[in-house]
């Protein structure tokens, strides 16, 4: 046994290589390059995080104007009353879904990249439910009466609907809200405690003292944390594939041509779980470029995230040519008709885009090269979530202006209202995002940590 | 402010008696519990920035008894979810399109989503209570250092029992050892 070895210096100095990617971590120096994170924000945090609100305050002021005035203002008018705000609540629950997929799913099988990626999807899922979550409740057209959804005894002795599609929604949306949220915040408690222990200011020491629990990283906390860490990802992975198919449900229920579908349940998981891994690769490439963390998050990450983007295109590819062969094979004329109109009528150009972000452009994917270049990446996933939005606007305009009765068809055209709403949520989310960035772990240290060789004496200080 | 508020909340933490080590390889820690825990002291406490499979195994630690918690919060979300359903369909008996008003395909969702949103929080609180979190008066000394690389073992201790157990620690190649008396 070599008694020689001797440990490195506490807080000793991040090792230096020339190629960002090969950098070598250290458990020290993981602890510096995540929390170099959580620092005064400079110019360009400032400045997007300003332009957030901005867009953001416009947003609002067409929801004060959808309250005030009503849903007339939006362009809303029979048949296509869901239009935009079921499709930005589709959209962004299926954003939301990405996360626990890979905090989660990921976590049973194994999968350890997920260790470096999993904060920032897990923080989307949190703040895509967020944002989901708002459209509902402004749909309503009277949001202070949005409790009137939930179960509660009441004097008039009426109950909600639990029969109802839309009722299961409320549970399912809930409930992945709360479980997301409290997996999320668990997590962070080991990492949270290495930034209070860093934090100077006496405010930010408490916070974090609040937010980490008290956390001290003793053998009982780990052996209760685990334990019970394994169950959030045992709770969490039925919920994943279980809430969004109640959201297709949502649809699949009505015997609407185009929603009346036992594949809407597989259809709607894997275009959720498609346009989430996509949203993570959006975050995560310029969050590594700009704080030089290509050895945490390296290429070989993004690849797997790609690749995971590759497979769910092909299942949602395949889901949109069975939903056309089966109106093609089956009886329902009403059926065939709008696949027709859907590919053909007036709103060709939101179909077409579907498919060609979803299914054509995602083919690039099969190449090693293309998986491995980030700047080519980022552009395809921009285009796969403009794609899986559209794919959303298709099944619900499209099917909703085109039902069995010609004479309530109608021509439907977006307002300048719904598309406030549509930049509204995205400032809505970034709002949230970019204050994550800069005051958590956007990466889990402790999981990270897990990866390094364990420093051992007996075997020349290696694992 | 805020300081008063912190000590309130967070008191200083209190006077400890007892031995504490602090080591770098996992190793050299895993052994030094076995040989503390073979000299009897059972007590000791272990704080890493990860869990260790060598210590975990030196520390002869059972699996945590979080999944029974979670289990009868889930039962009870699940039942609950059902019994929600029941109540409140014959409460307000709304009969749609000739269809049984007990419905077990709907109410099977309500009470599957209720099982594990019970669940997920039976399993949070079963977590903080076993862990005993917030930790508002720290059971042992503390160390930054435990949340970046370094692994501390704490053996509560009479100051007249120290100088065997600083000796055990140094004898397992601790790198530092502070003695609290």
């Amino acid at each position: 046994m070599s008694q020689t070895l001797t440990p490195p210096a506490p807080r000793a100095a991040a090792p230096v290589h020339d190629d960002p990617e090969k950098r070598p971590i250290t458990q020290a120096s993981l602890n510096d390059d995540v929390l170099k994170l959580i620092s005064p924000p400079g110019k360009i945090w400032w400045a997007a995080f300003i332009f957030d609100l901005a867009v953001l305050a416009v947003a609002l002021g067409a929801v004060r104007n959808l309250i005030v005035h009503g849903w007339g203002v939006s362009g809303f008018f029979r048949p296509v009353m869901w239009a935009v705000d079921i499709t930005n609540f589709v959209f962004w629950v299926g954003i939301a879904h990405c996360g626990t997929l890979v905090s989660a799913v990921l976590f049973l099988f194994r999968s350890h990249f997920r260790r470096a990626v999993y904060r920032v999807a897990e923080a989307m899922t949190v703040f895509g439910v967020l944002t989901a979550a708002m459209f509902p409740a402004i749909h309503t057209g009277r949001p202070w009466f949005d409790y009137w959804l939930f179960p509660y005894p009441n004097q008039r002795g009426i109950w909600t609907n639990v029969r109802s599609p839309l009722e299961w929604d409320v549970f399912a949306v809930n409930t992945y809200l709360t479980v997301s949220s409290i997996f999320f915040l668990v997590g962070l408690i080991p990492d949270v405690a290495a930034v209070r222990d860093r934090a100077k200011h006496p405010l930010m020491k408490f916070i974090y003292t609040l937010l980490s629990f008290g956390w001290t990283g003793a053998n009982y906390q780990w052996k209760h944390f685990y334990g019970a860490y394994l169950f959030f990802a045992a709770l969490a992975t039925p919920l994943v594939f279980s809430v969004h198919s109640v959201v297709s449900w949502d649809f699949a229920m009505a015997q609407v041509p185009g929603w009346h579908s036992t594949l809407f349940a597989p259809y709607f998981v894997a275009g959720a779980i498609f346009s989430g891994v996509a949203m993570v690769i959006n975050l995560l490439i310029p969050i590594r470029k700009a704080f030089k963390l290509e050895h945490i998050v390296t290429l070989d990450h993004m690849e797997k995230l790609a690749k995971l983007v590759l497979l769910t295109s092909t299942m949602v590819g395949y889901s949109y040519l069975t939903e056309f062969f089966m109106a093609w094979f089956g009886p329902n004329k009403a059926e065939a008709d709008l696949f027709w109109f859907r590919a053909t009528g007036y709103l060709w150009p939101a179909f077409w885009t579907m498919f060609s972000c979803n299914v054509i452009f995602p083919l690039l994917l099969w190449f090693k090269g293309f998986r491995r270049n980030m700047t080519a990446m980022f552009i395809l996933c921009l285009f796969v979530n403009v794609g899986m939005w559209f794919e959303r606007f298709v099944i619900i305009v499209t099917s909703l202006n085109r039902a069995f009765n010609p004479a309530n068809w109608f021509h439907y055209t977006i307002s300048i209202t719904e598309i406030a709403l549509i930049v509204g949520s995205f400032a809505w989310f970034f709002m949230f995002f970019l204050v994550f960035v800069r005051v958590l772990p956007a990466f889990s240290i402790a999981e990270i940590k897990e990866t390094l060789p364990v420093p051992r004496r007996g075997n020349g200080g290696h694992r | 402010m805020i300081g008063t508020i912190q000590k309130l909340l967070f008191p200083p933490p209190p006077k400890f008696y007892g031995v504490m080590g602090i080591y770098y390889f996992v190793d050299d820690a895993a052994k030094a519990v076995t040989a503390l825990r073979q000299a009897g002291h059972k007590r000791l406490q272990v704080f890493s920035p990860v869990p260790h499979h060598d210590i975990v195994a030196a520390l002869d630690e059972g699996p945590s008894i979080v999944r029974w918690v979670t289990f009868v919060g889930g039962f009870l979300g699940c039942t609950g979810g059902f019994a929600l359903c029941w109540y409140t369909i014959y409460t307000w008996p709304m009969v749609i399109g000739g269809k049984e008003l007990f419905s077990i395909p709907p109410f099977t969702i309500l009470g599957y989503e209720s099982m594990i949103l019970a669940a997920g929080l039976s399993n949070l609180l079963g977590m903080l209570a076993l862990a005993r979190l917030p930790e508002i008066r720290p059971a042992a000394p503390y160390d930054p250092r435990f949340q970046e690389d370094r692994i501390g073992i704490w053996v509560p201790c009479l100051p007249s029992e120290s100088a065997p157990v600083e000796q055990a620690m140094r004898g397992h190649g601790a790198e530092e050892v502070q003695v609290h008396a």
